[in-house]
């Protein structure tokens, strides 16, 4: 009996992979049943506050001679391991290797996705050579059972010139819908008294109430719509919650904030809604991590890797950048939530929008669908001096403004019901489709869903599950609105 | 707030390939996340009635996300054509208007500058995976090479 080298990268450990990569090497290595099958592939990491993940990429297929494969073992050539290594090194300094087997359905018995002794055996003498002297990647074994949701995996990195091992809870798949994989060592639990949500249970079953009960669900702004986000998904049965935002609840802002009660005037915002969100929770057990910064911070963005999923509920169009950067290139799916109100000259409301955008491999990135481009961002930061280039050429003085947004809390509600379909969608798979973004637009009163494809040269889908290879620049505004 | 180091190193790279000292304001323009970024003693057309002046445009603090805005400033804000432009017949230069207030708060104070409106970027829209600022400055020379008229 092999003792493998455990120990702890992080609290928690999990692997991710592209639904497209996961579903081919899935379906290629389960293919040459009743022998067993294996692939190498890239990786890259992600680590956040509480959790280490690999992320898996690119297949390195082996071939023709290179394994040797029975019912019951497998044999890799070296040439196989050696070229598969040098794929990985020439990737970068944060590219690692997973290896992917399968045990499929034998005489015996049932293919068990657990790793078997001469698993053990065999990866405490091979990962070694993909981790030690390595220190950023972080490498992956997986094990697919014969059943489409039987999976095993473990992390394997570089710990001071030693490799070491990390069984994974949870093995993601992402594109667009969130898929969760739970392997034997998973910590999930089910709710303890299922019937106080019957009726929802009736849409999304058992699995889906078990998967709203355990997601880390993250929450950046707890204003406008970050506020109903948050009392939804607690009242719905989300059991994990966190939110960020550095601003403060004013009487000015009392009025379109739900669940803020003045009582709570001067307090952040995540932490004025704390006590309404724990008396609506529905899930058992609920807990609610308030972090009064801005969710776009450096700090924030670390704390954000340790979401399955996260709603964008910022005001500013800069915040968008790097939570669009870290839905495709971390695998953490987000729903990008806003709305925006046009006040004419004479005063009068002539146009409204409410958006709901899924953020997510397979769907077009944020700045594809022209949700965010490089004029919109600087005619932001013009900020008081909005257009001023279209005016000064002519002798004529900038229009000044407060820069503040209308808001109210009725068009605020019909884009967080938005998005909380597409949670229902991308996170309990509710139908066939993904959405690719809904926008609610008057005076026309339709609701409008995008075409916009992914442009070609895109850069955030060249960077998805690139993991922490990626720079994710932060943003913090100047000031508090 | 001082200037991103992105807009540091870009200013740096632009004086050694430009060979014109710029610099960036240590501040952002009040009531904006935009910084200035200028040359004191930059070159000027002969057609101008002087041979050197300030030469700057405003860059998002975001850059190269957000891009530069289109348009860029020379002062002082008195300059003129040597000769008058025999088709506007008149000497104050082509879509070039007097403007104070873009400056507000930076380095040079609320001084007031010629801006041009020249729709730098109309053929090739910024891409923020290529563009520096040396292709915004020579978006902004090409006023220059052009004529005074339209």
């Amino acid at each position: 009996m092999t003792k493998l080298p455990l120990s702890k990268r992080a609290t928690r450990a999990n692997v991710a992979c592209p639904r497209q990569i996961w579903d081919a090497i899935s379906a290629q290595l389960k293919a040459q049943a009743p022998n067993e099958a294996c692939t190498f592939a890239l990786t890259w990491p992600s680590v956040g506050r509480e959790r280490a993940t690999a992320i898996i990429g690119e297949p390195i297929w082996p071939l023709t001679g290179e394994v040797q494969a029975t019912p019951y073992k497998l044999e890799i050539s070296s040439d196989y391991i050696s070229r598969a290594l040098d794929a990985a090194i020439d990737a970068g300094p944060h590219c690692g290797l997973a290896l992917i087997h399968t045990h499929p359905d034998t005489q015996f018995g049932r293919g068990i996705a657990q790793f078997s002794a001469r698993d053990d055996w065999y990866e405490d003498r091979l990962f070694p050579t993909f981790t030690v002297g390595r220190s950023l990647p972080i490498c992956a074994s997986v094990v697919l059972g014969s059943g489409a949701a039987d999976v095993d995996a473990r992390i394997w990195w570089d710990d001071g010139g030693k490799a070491k091992v990390q069984p994974a809870e949870l093995v993601r798949i992402v594109g667009p819908e969130l898929t969760l994989l739970e392997t034997p060592y998973s910590t999930w639990a089910d709710h303890p008294d299922p019937d106080v949500m019957d009726r929802s249970t009736r849409i999304w079953g058992k699995e889906g109430r078990r998967r709203l009960q355990n997601l880390r669900i993250g929450v950046v702004g707890a204003g406008g719509t970050g506020s109903i986000v948050l009392i939804g998904l607690a009242t719905m049965g989300a059991g994990d919650l966190s939110s960020w935002d550095k601003d403060v609840l004013k009487k000015e802002n009392l009025h379109r904030m739900l669940g803020a009660i003045k009582a709570k005037l001067g307090a952040h915002k995540p932490d004025a809604l704390a006590v309404i969100l724990e008396m609506v929770a529905t899930a058992s057990p609920f807990s609610f991590h308030s972090h009064p910064v801005w969710g776009t911070s450096a700090d924030a963005l670390e704390d954000l890797k340790d979401c399955d999923l996260i709603f964008s509920c910022v005001d500013r169009l800069a915040a968008r950048v790097p939570l669009n950067d870290l839905a495709y290139a971390h695998l953490i799916p987000a729903i990008d939530v806003g709305s925006s109100i046009h006040v004419a000259d004479d005063k009068r409301v002539d146009a409204v929008m409410t958006h709901a955008h899924v953020l997510s491999p397979g769907i077009p990135c944020a700045w594809c669908k022209q949700t965010i481009t490089s004029y919109k961002l600087m005619r932001e930061a013009q900020g008081a001096q909005r257009g001023i280039e279209d005016r000064a050429a002519y002798g004529l003085t900038p229009e000044q403004t407060d820069g503040v947004e209308p808001s109210v809390l009725a068009l605020n509600m019909l884009g967080v019901s938005l998005g909380l379909m597409e949670f229902m969608q991308v996170a309990l798979g509710v139908s066939d489709r993904t959405p690719r973004d809904l926008k609610f637009i008057l005076p026309q009163w339709e609701l409008d869903e995008s075409d916009l494809n992914t442009q070609r040269g895109c850069t955030t889908e060249a960077n998805v599950g690139r993991g922490d290879s990626v720079r994710i620049i932060p943003y913090e505004p100047k000031d508090a609105s | 707030m001082a200037a991103p180091d992105y807009i540091v190193e870009q200013v740096k790279r632009l004086s050694e390939e430009s060979g014109e000292t710029f610099v960036v304001t240590p501040n952002p323009i009040a009531g904006t996340e935009l910084y200035a970024v200028y040359a004191c003693e930059h070159w000027l057309p002969p057609r101008y009635t002087r041979d050197k002046g300030l030469l700057g445009f405003r860059v998002p603090a975001n850059l190269p996300l957000g891009c530069p805005e289109d348009s860029f400033f020379i002062a002082p804000d008195d300059l003129q054509l040597v000769v008058a432009d025999p088709v506007r017949n008149s000497r104050d230069i082509n879509r070039a208007g007097k403007s104070t207030g873009i400056l507000k708060g930076s380095d040079l104070g609320d001084i007031s500058v010629l801006v041009f409106s020249w729709h730098l970027w109309n053929k090739v829209p910024w891409d923020r995976g290529r563009h520096t600022l040396l292709d915004h400055y020579q978006h902004c020379l090409r006023r220059f090479e052009q004529s005074e008229h339209d």
